[in-house]
This record gives structure tokens, C-alpha cells and sequence, in this order.
């Protein structure tokens, strides 16, 4: 009796030993999967700030818009005055 | 010691074996997932820092250009009126339409720039030949009023068959012989005249019979070769004039009401 207690065991520490084996593989398989998404990530991120370096330009942008802005609303009071209404 | 402790004890040291193998494995992964992380958090980091300001900035230029645009728009609609849309539709096609619902109005969009010769529009409705913005549209026409039918004829030459060979004038401007956003409907009855120069309606005569006798042959000699409308309308022909012969091209100026205050227009003296 106590002989195939001792076998029976021995048979299921076997299946865990495998399922624990491919439980373990599927983890190491999913980590070592995040390092090459995340360089990528890194070159993209790094890509897209020196992209973003010519938002600076907006700030000109901006100043000359309201200058055409103010040339626009002058050069309009100038036909305004100049043309006559319909 | 029995053969089956010994499987035992072997099989609980594998498992902790593949334990240690698998888990310091996935250890050192995470430390470099640790390391990828660190370098792509400050990037993400400036894009953030470098994008806060876009959206005042964005909201500012709008707001500057639709400033400009309501003022513009505003400036159009006073000074052009109705013709307004069609300003804008000819400048920028598909524009009218949106620009009549942005002020609030309604009714069709007439593309000027298509439907006009360039300068044309703007001279009809100050005068012809008055110089662009001397005075209000729609007061007075600002001409000669003694010379006007001069400078209009100078603007619009005469026929080829009275115009002097000699002076160089130029072509009448051309509209376009088929505008894409033409507002005039197609002619129902193509070439046929309804209405005579002073608007009063010309009768049409009665269709002709189904089947008219044959013609009898025209005598030897008559001039006039016999024709359809001429057999059939005898009876109108004889109230209508005859067709005005052109006039000759010599002193006699031949056309009644073509005569401005002064004469003969400058090519036709």
C-alpha cells in the first residue's frame, strides 16, 4: 500500500514538473517579447520629439497672424472708406 | 532508502531546478524591460513638454483668422451686396454656398468670375467707361452724358461689316460659350425670337397645312427661289418690311439710332 502511495507520487510530481516547465517557458517568452517593443518605442518617442522641435515655429506663426490680422482690419477700413456700398 | 523517495526527492530538486532557470531568466527581461523604460520615459516626457503650448497657440491663430475672415466677409457683403456669394464662389470654387450660410442668408450662388468677363461686372454697374470707385453703384452712371453712347461704343466696336479696317479695336470680351455655373436656363425655343427689341411678343404663324399642294413650277425669270416659309406666310410676308439691306460703308450713315449726340462714331466718320 504504501509502495503505491510512493509511485503514485512519484507520477504526479512528473506532471507538475512539465506543467510548471511550459507555464515557466510562457512567461520567459512574454518577457523577453517587451525589450524589442520598447526600443521601438524609444526610437519612435525619440523620433517624434525631434519632430516636434518645429512647434517653436508656431510661436512666428502666431506673431504673424496678428500682424496680417491688424493689415487685413486696416487695409478693410481703407475700402471700407474708399469703395462705396452696395 | 527506496527507489521511489529517491524519484521523489530527484524530481522535487528538478522542479526547483527549472524554478531558478525560468525565474532568473524572466529576472534579468524585466531588468532590461526596467532599463528600456527609463530611456523612453523622458522622451515621452519632452513630447509632452513640447506640445503643451500648441494648443493656446492653435486656439489664438484661429481665433486671428476668423477674426479676418468675419471682417472680410462683412466687407464683402457691403460692398457686393447679393453678388457677394458669387465673389466668393469664383475665387474659391465650392466656397459660396458655405459662405451664404455663415452670414445667415439664403438663395443661389451665381459664380461671377464664370459667368462674366473679369472687370466687366464692375463696369457695368458703375457706368461704362467710368474709372473704377468715382462713385456709388448705384447712383447715377458717372459718363458723359453728351458722349456716353461714344464711350460705349468705344468699349463695344461695332460690327465687323461697319467697322473701319483701319483702327485697331479690340474684340468685345468673350464670356465663355459654355460656363460651368451658367444661371441662365437653356433656351427652350433655340434660335427662335419670342419677343422683338421693344419687348412686344411676336406672333408665330399658324403650322402649315399637313400636306400643301405641290408649288406650280416658277415661272422663267422670277428672281426669288421659292422656299417653305415664303410660299406658306405670303399673307405676313406682305405685312412685314422687307429685310434691310446693309447699308453701304459710305457717308450715309444708314442705321437710325445708332447716332450718338455728336455724329458718326469715331471709326465710322
Amino acid at each position: 500500500m504504501a509502495d503505491a502511495a510512493l509511485w503514485l507520487m512519484v507520477i504526479v510530481l512528473i506532471v507538475v514538473a512539465l506543467i510548471l516547465v511550459q507555464l515557466l517557458k510562457r512567461i520567459l517568452k512574454a518577457a523577453t517579447s517587451i525589450p524589442p517593443k520598447i526600443d521601438a518605442i524609444a526610437g519612435v518617442a525619440a523620433a517624434g520629439s525631434r519632430d516636434l522641435d518645429a512647434v517653436a515655429v508656431l510661436l512666428t506663426t502666431q506673431g504673424y497672424i496678428g500682424s496680417i490680422k491688424d493689415s487685413v482690419l486696416d487695409y478693410g477700413g481703407s475700402l471700407n472708406a474708399a469703395l462705396p456700398d452696395y | 532508502m527506496e527507489i521511489q523517495v529517491a524519484i521523489i526527492i530527484l524530481e522535487v530538486a528538478v522542479i526547483i531546478g527549472a524554478l531558478a532557470v525560468f525565474l532568473i531568466a524572466t529576472i534579468l527581461q524585466l531588468f532590461k524591460i526596467n532599463a528600456g523604460l527609463s530611456v523612453v520615459l523622458p522622451l515621452v516626457g519632452q513630447i509632452v513638454a513640447k506640445t503643451g503650448p500648441v494648443n493656446p497657440v492653435v486656439d489664438d491663430i484661429n481665433a486671428n483668422l476668423v477674426v479676418t475672415r468675419d471682417a472680410l466677409e462683412n466687407l464683402m457683403l457691403k460692398k457686393g451686396g447679393p453678388d457677394a456669394a458669387g465673389l466668393v464662389e469664383s475665387l474659391f470654387p465650392g466656397e459660396g454656398a458655405k459662405f451664404l450660410k455663415r452670414v445667415n442668408r439664403s438663395g443661389k450662388v451665381v459664380n461671377v468670375g464664370t459667368v462674366y468677363t473679369r472687370g466687366v461686372g464692375i463696369l457695368a454697374g458703375l457706368g461704362r467707361g467710368a474709372p473704377i470707385g468715382a462713385a456709388h453703384t448705384k447712383g447715377a452712371a458717372v459718363r458723359d452724358a453728351q458722349y456716353s453712347t461714344t464711350e460705349v461704343a468705344k468699349l463695344y466696336p461695332a460690327p465687323p461689316d461697319r467697322r473701319n479696317p483701319d483702327l485697331v479695336i479690340p474684340k468685345a470680351p468673350v464670356i465663355g460659350k459654355d460656363p460651368v455655373h451658367s444661371p441662365y436656363e437653356p433656351a427652350q425655343t433655340p434660335g427662335a425670337r419670342t419677343r422683338d427689341a421693344q419687348g412686344n411678343k411676336i406672333e408665330t404663324p399658324p403650322p402649315a397645312p399637313a400636306a400643301p399642294p405641290p408649288a406650280p413650277p416658277a415661272p422663267t425669270g422670277s428672281s426669288s427661289p421659292s422656299s417653305p416659309s415664303s410660299s406658306s406666310s405670303s399673307s405676313s410676308s406682305a405685312a412685314a418690311p422687307p429685310p434691310e439691306t446693309p447699308a453701304p460703308s459710305g457717308d450715309s450713315p444708314g442705321q437710325i439710332g445708332r447716332l450718338s449726340g455728336k455724329g458718326l462714331r469715331p471709326w465710322e466718320r
